[in-house]
């Protein structure tokens, strides 16, 4: 177990890319959900279809084939390097916003029809109507599938360590393949994982149980 | 950005991409089946009388959902048999991880199927003078079943979607297959599309089906168990 201490910067730093990427990419893909979420709400059909495909192309490819793709085979096309984090983070960031679109447009659908019709009667425009009435009622529905959406994404983003970003899982693997403790580095980054989702988890039924009361 | 497509190299590895969509299939069915009794052991402990037996399964499932399928898959394949003394194949290690991960699910549909069957036909069953046996598998079971088919079908899919992550210990799957081709053939571009589209059409598939089955249940007037 001594030896094990000697670790403990490294797991930090594992710790650390998988913190950063997970954040990165909720920053990225909940304004960018919001938009495919609204689009697809949209009844213009220039914005309704891409918006549906993007959904379902994004929502229905396995994460780790994305990331494959974006690693293995976007590099012939991209006019720029993709590493490692590049490559995760714009597949990471591409399926959770896939995910997060349909958590805001059920939001969106779950406000009555009277509240937009209240708006319009007070002579609001589409984006006020939106901004002012709708979307302030909706994310507070939405806070629950958020959460659950964030808990998810964090656990996905243990799958960049395959193609060797430096995550928590690769810094394991890493210490286990130089020292041949597979045991103690892979029982120790999975209790990381659990100190760090089990809270989010306690609080997610927390939040649910509390919205329930007050709805 | 003058690529040029060059799809002619993969047809000669087709073999290899039929043999890894087998695998991935044979892979997600066979963790489905197993874990199907467990997540219904499950279900049952979770919902048990016994307070000791109830709060125990929940820990069990809490932990496993709160930790990566992925952590999970390098624990078995590199971890347990460090423990245990024997050799895992990556199928092997494969099945255990997605067999738990199916259990997670199967145990979770049934409590939300059992739950959402109104207390009405729980008390209906009692004055009836049936056991808890009884209640369960002639009235509850019946209706709670019926409300699961669509989610299951869904959690199939879910499952499928997180096999991949067996081509990380080299088991032959199809995004394993894919690497391997792109390796013979330096084609990573047309090699990785395919594979995604094979991906994207299979769960496209699934899922119609299971938007499919949700109309047909609510037209027959039942929601569906989430």
């Amino acid at each position: 177990m001594n030896d094990l201490l000697r670790y403990v910067p490294v797991f930090a730093e594992g710790l650390w890319g998988t913190v950063r990427i997970a954040v990165v990419c909720l920053c990225a893909s909940l304004p960018l959900g919001l938009i495919i979420g609204m689009g697809r709400y949209s009844r213009s059909w220039y914005w309704a279809i891409p918006t549906r495909v993007y959904v379902e192309v994004f929502r229905n490819t396995p994460v780790l084939v994305l990331i494959m793709w974006f690693f293995f085979a976007f590099p012939t096309i991209a006019p720029f390097d993709v590493d490692a984090y590049t490559a995760a983070t714009l597949a990471l960031t591409l399926n959770s916003s896939a995910f997060f679109a349909e958590v805001f447009r059920a939001g969106i659908q779950s406000i009555g029809r009277g509240q937009w019709d209240a708006a319009r009667a007070l002579g609001m425009s589409y984006r006020w109507q939106m901004q002012r009435v709708i979307l302030p009622q909706a994310i507070k529905r939405m806070i629950p599938a958020i959460t659950n959406r964030w808990i998810e994404l964090f656990k996905l983003t243990s799958l960049a360590s395959v193609i060797a970003y430096q995550d928590l899982i690769h810094t394991a693997k890493l210490i286990s393949s130089a020292y041949f403790n597979p045991v103690q580095t892979f029982t120790i980054a999975a209790l990381i994982y659990f100190a760090m989702i089990y809270p989010m988890v306690r609080m997610l039924y927390f939040i649910e149980a509390k919205l329930k009361r007050g709805d | 950005m003058n690529y040029v497509w060059e799809f002619s190299a993969i047809e000669r590895y087709q073999h290899l991409l039929v043999e890894g969509l087998a695998n991935t299939l044979q892979l997600t069915v066979l963790a489905y089946m197993l874990g199907l009794p467990i997540g219904i052991a499950l279900a049952l402990g979770r919902l048990s009388r016994h307070r000791i037996v109830s709060v125990v399964v929940g820990f069990v499932i809490d932990f496993f959902r709160c930790t990566p399928s992925l952590v999970q898959l390098f624990w078995f394949f590199f971890a347990l048999p460090r423990i245990i003394g024997v050799r895992l194949s990556p199928f092997e290690a494969s099945l255990i991880c997605l067999t738990i991960l199916s259990s997670a699910f199967v145990a979770e549909i049934f409590r939300g199927g059992i739950a959402s069957i109104e207390r009405g036909q729980w008390e209906g069953a009692r004055a009836l003078g049936m056991g808890y046996r009884q209640m369960m598998i002639r009235i509850i079971l019946p209706q709670a079943v019926k409300r699961m088919i669509p989610v299951f079908l869904e959690r199939a899919i879910e499952l499928l979607k997180t096999s991949t992550i067996a081509a990380a210990i080299s088991y032959p799957d199809l995004l394993f297959q894919a690497n391997e081709i792109s390796h013979r053939t330096y084609r990573p571009l047309e090699v990785f599309t395919t594979v995604a589209l094979i991906f994207l059409l299979v769960v496209t598939i699934g899922s119609q089906l299971t938007r499919m089955l949700e109309r047909r249940l609510a037209r027959s007037g039942e929601s569906t168990a989430h």
